[in-house]
């Protein structure tokens, strides 16, 4: 059997609208000042996964002038092209393949290079969907979740409920750079509209940041750290294309959830789990996720929201650090949720710090409408 | 493959572009403190404190050590060559690059031979990428000695290092 | 080793040529899936995940398994994407193998591919130049003369990094043009007798390729790659599955892939770099290091019999033979000369034909596994090697020549710990 791998370190950036650093400068911050908290110095550093995109970042082989900063030159490297919580997946398996003890995780991107908005569209089919040219990733959202409120009798006032829960959290955490503690729910349901009905305030922002995890196997972790914090369980999956799948449910992120709580040994993820630290890059996708990940019955999201369940006081606490809506540097931002589960866990939250957690989980997507997912269970 | 479809000779073609224009790219300071130094004729390379590599054009990282290289040093403008191309002749329509052909706009001369070469100069522990200039060449050898040729006058842009020429024996 | 033994169960890959133009993007890709599968005697229910990648700026789609994984049978499993450059397919290969070695998956399809044809811009130029792209749009700011960039950069064109690479090695081992022309004749004669490969010329002399115009002194037109379309595919499986599934698997003894400092091109921010000769290749011997103490192999030149090496340029195959510890430091051409490296010779070197004979950019490091694969397997056909193969070398690099992705494939597994 396969030993445990756990999280002994991690760094987030100051994530910004429009960081005042190149992408190189930003990244290596972030790993060195991971490495500092890990403990450990490059040289412990057997293997290094990094996540980026070509087109996001406007260059081909998007990491090829970046390994220096990640710290990996002459280590085993490889680069995942999609959310850094997929490269997390891919340094999991990398240690407990038994081939690698220390692994670095680091993600990154600068939305101020290129809109990202813009990036989606060039994910459409080729042959059909970008020819007529009518969709884009806020607009299949946006019919997301038109689709998902008639299902579910859900009102533009739930969406914005949960775009108020994220942004008022948001401003506890130092990293977020969309803070807004006195936002009002009026405010948000006046804010610029995009396509109805989402709206500037019920989606993320673009922002600039950039995210690094270290990862130990079983038998190193206890000598870099008291507080190891444990990759319980894992699940990953992917949804079949935007016109081929039912967008009113996640699928796929029922089957990555479904697959992460039986590795876990979670039977009833409600009542076990502690925290939840979601990627909502739109207010409506977290009523979803709620359905998906089994924290409710079909149909059932709007009653978490109405009844302040999931609040920062809540019964279950889902993205006390603002989630997407409060930073959102894209491949980096699955990464970061997974860092706040774990802040959660060491107790090092601060102002968002939920008392007692002992299991979180940690969500990844990427596509449009959430089309692949990744959870993690984390535990202490 | 029989089973997926009928065979046939040619797909539909569909078009499509990747608008890499709207691109906005961050720079680092550094090419700015190499330019002034341009500007005077001198060299001015990133050293690493942790393992003392001197790097010309200046880096921002040493990824040995993986800090910055905060050092500087100005190197000689003296150095050797460690490796060459000889191009063949210039010619019309052989060459396209960004969308235009430098000999129709005059960038290249019909029939001319570049040396782009690899040259290290004294003091520094990389190679600078740049064109010879003035030499005859079939002179051109790896470690042939070399000295920078700078503008007429300099204004503090890349274009100050024009290339390099041989050192008279 | 790692704790579970995982092997290589079936290959399959697409005819490649210069214009697949039967097929769009999804079909070709399923087109290597499918046959992947078929050879492994397994069916679409089995399979437990995907690693598939390829260089998206090239074809203009971004993600475009989001978008054709409903072809090759992958909603409801995960994907996961790997892309590094030139390295792309090895990466993928290897990624396979950690998702397998885990313990997570038990059965796993790695796809790689490349539609060059797909682009308006010839072959992949318009891609590769976007690697330097944002450095010079900075140093076009700071004042870089455009005649000095097209004649460091563009002479040699996409050839650029390997002309110096090749230079330096011929300065440091005495090797001559005529080796280049040895190798891309013998390239074009092995694709000859591989069904799939792209530049297929039975009979090609180095007389042949000597006749071929200079680019740039040592690289004729004759020794350049092709830009090929094509997609390559394996199906990667653990040790219970693959004593049932196949009769000879390809088991993985030893993979690395250790990145080097950025070789010849300027770094972040058109910054130097400190290797001085990139014909060095520091990450590759590494690599190579690491896997042969990962397999158990004590001495390279004796115990590995094929290699699948990664050479577009004909230089490429002798300097990392090399590195790759196969010869001695400068005498890879001399073994050449003596016909080692034939395809019946001591220590066949790329017998498909290399990447020096079909390159679809995504899919061709991955291809050398496959390759690599089929010789372990003996499913090799016409460019089977005519002697018993215990184990198979799979090599790629990729980026600024700084990534490389090692393997190491033989016919029994590994030693247990």
């Amino acid at each position: 059997m396969a030993g445990r791998v756990a999280l002994i370190g991690y760094a987030q950036s100051y994530h910004r609208e429009n960081m005042q650093k190149t992408r190189e400068d930003m990244v290596f911050e972030v790993v060195r000042e991971a490495f500092l908290e890990a403990g450990i110095r490059r040289e412990d550093v057997d293997t290094v996964v990094s996540a980026s995109t070509d087109f996001l970042d406007g260059r081909t082989i998007s990491n090829v002038f970046l390994s220096m900063a990640n710290g990996a030159f002459l280590k085993d490297e490889s680069k995942v092209e999609e959310d850094g919580a997929f490269a997390l997946l891919y340094a999991f398996m990398r240690i407990r393949a038994g081939t690698h003890d220390i692994a670095l995780v680091s993600a990154h991107t600068q939305t101020s290079t290129f809109n990202p908005h813009q990036v989606s569209f060039y994910t459409l089919d080729p042959l059909f969907d970008r020819q007529i040219g009518i969709l884009n990733d806020i607009a299949a959202s946006a019919l997301q979740a038109r689709i998902y409120m008639n299902r579910a009798c859900v009102s533009e006032e739930h969406i914005a409920m949960v775009a108020l829960k994220n942004l008022r959290n948001a401003a506890s955490n130092p990293y977020a750079h969309r803070r807004m503690p006195d936002v009002s729910l009026e405010e948000i349901m006046g804010s610029k509209p995009y396509y109805d009905p989402i709206r500037e305030l019920t989606m993320s922002p673009r922002s600039d940041g950039a995210c690094a995890v270290v990862l130990a196997s079983e038998e190193k972790a206890y000598e870099y750290t008291d507080a190891p914090v444990w990759i319980e369980g894992v699940g990953c999956c992917q949804d079949g294309y935007l016109r081929d799948r039912s967008l009113e449910r996640l699928d796929s992120l029922k089957i990555a959830a479904d697959k992460a709580y039986e590795m876990a040994g979670v039977k009833d993820p409600y009542a076990e789990l502690d925290v939840v630290e979601v990627t909502e890059r739109f207010a409506h996708e977290e009523l979803l996720f709620y359905e998906a990940l089994g924290l409710c019955r079909p149909g059932k999201a709007k009653v978490l929201i109405e009844e302040g369940v999931t609040e920062l006081g809540g019964a279950l606490p889902v993205n006390p650090s603002g989630g997407a809506l409060g930073a959102d540097p894209i491949c980096a931002t699955g990464l970061i949720r997974v860092v706040e589960a774990a802040k959660q866990i060491r107790g090092e939250a601060e102002r968002h710090q939920i008392p007692e957690v002992r299991k979180a989980l940690a969500h990844g997507q990427f596509g449009i409408c959430a089309q692949k997912n990744v959870v993690f269970i984390l535990g202490g | 493959m029989g089973y997926l479809k009928d065979e046939r000779p040619e797909t539909m073609c569909v078009q499509g572009q990747w608008n890499i224009g709207a691109y906005k790219y961050k720079a680092s300071t550094l090419m700015e403190e190499y330019v002034q130094g341009l500007r005077e004729r001198k060299l001015v390379a990133s050293l690493c404190f942790g393992c003392g590599k001197v790097i010309l054009p200046p880096r921002n990282l040493c990824g040995r050590c993986h800090r910055r290289m905060d050092g500087r040093r100005v190197v000689s403008d003296r150095g050797t060559i460690t490796c060459f191309i000889v191009s063949p002749p210039v010619q019309k329509g052989k060459l396209r690059v960004l969308g235009t052909d430098p000999v129709e706009t005059g960038v290249l001369k019909e029939g001319e031979i570049l040396v782009p070469v690899f040259v290290r100069f004294d003091g520094s522990d990389s190679n600078v990428n740049t064109l010879l200039i003035g030499a005859d060449p079939d002179s051109v050898h790896i470690g042939m000695r070399v000295k920078a040729v700078w503008a007429k006058e300099t204004r503090g842009a890349l274009s100050d290092l024009e290339g390099v020429e041989p050192i008279e024996k | 080793m790692a704790k579970r033994n995982v092997a290589i169960i079936g290959c399959g890959q697409t005819k490649h040529s210069s214009r697949r133009r039967d097929v769009n993007l999804a079909e070709l890709v399923s087109e290597a899936v499918y046959n992947a599968l078929e050879d492994a005697q397994t069916h679409l229910g089995e399979v437990d995940a995907f690693i598939v990648g390829n260089m998206q700026g090239f074809g203009g789609v971004a993600q475009p398994e989001q978008w054709l994984g409903d072809w090759i049978g992958a909603p409801g499993k995960p994907v996961l994407r790997i892309a590094t450059g030139g390295t792309t397919g090895g990466s993928v290969g290897q990624a396979a193998y950690y998702a397998v070695a885990s313990g997570l998956y038990d059965v796993v399809v790695a796809v790689a591919w490349e539609k060059h044809s797909d682009s308006k811009e010839p072959g992949a130029t318009m891609g590769l130049t976007h690697v330097g792209f944002a450095n010079f749009c900075h140093a076009f700011g700071h004042g870089l003369s455009l005649r000095n960039l097209l004649a460091t950069s563009a002479v040699g064109a996409a050839a650029g990094v390997a002309v110096y690479q090749a230079r330096f090695y011929m300065h440091r081992s005495g090797c001559r043009i005529e080796h280049f022309d040895m190798v891309a004749a013998k390239s074009r004669r092995n694709a000859a007798k591989n069904k799939y490969a792209h530049l297929q010329w039975p009979n090609c002399t180095p007389e042949d390729i000597a006749k071929t115009e200079l680019i740039a002194y040592p690289f004729r037109y004759g020794h350049i790659c092709p830009a090929s379309d094509g997609a390559s595919a394996i199906v990667v499986a653990r040790e219970e599955i693959a004593l049932k599934k196949a009769k000879q698997p390809a088991w993985f003894k030893g993979v690395a892939a250790y990145t080097d400092e950025e070789n010849q091109l300027q770094s972040e921010s058109f910054g130097g770099v400190g290797v001085l000769d990139p014909s060095e290749q520091m990450g590759c011997r590494v690599s190579a290091m690491r896997v042969y103490e990962m397999a158990g192999i004590k001495d390279p030149k004796q115990e590995i019999d094929v290699a699948e090496i990664y050479q577009p340029f004909p230089s490429q195959e002798l300097i990392f033979a090399e590195r790759l510890g196969l010869f001695d430091d400068g005498t890879a051409w001399q073994a050449l000369e003596r016909g080692e490296t034939d395809i019946d010779g001591r220590i066949p070197l790329d017998p498909s034909g290399g990447v020096n004979a079909t390159n679809a950019i995504g899919s061709s490091a991955l291809q050398r596994i496959l390759e690599a694969a089929l010789q372990v397997m003996g499913k090799a056909e016409e460019h089977q090697v005519p002697k018993k193969v215990r184990n198979a070398l799979a090599h790629g690099w990729g980026g600024v020549t700084n990534f490389v992705t090692v393997t190491l494939l033989g016919d029994t597994p590994a030693q247990r710990r």
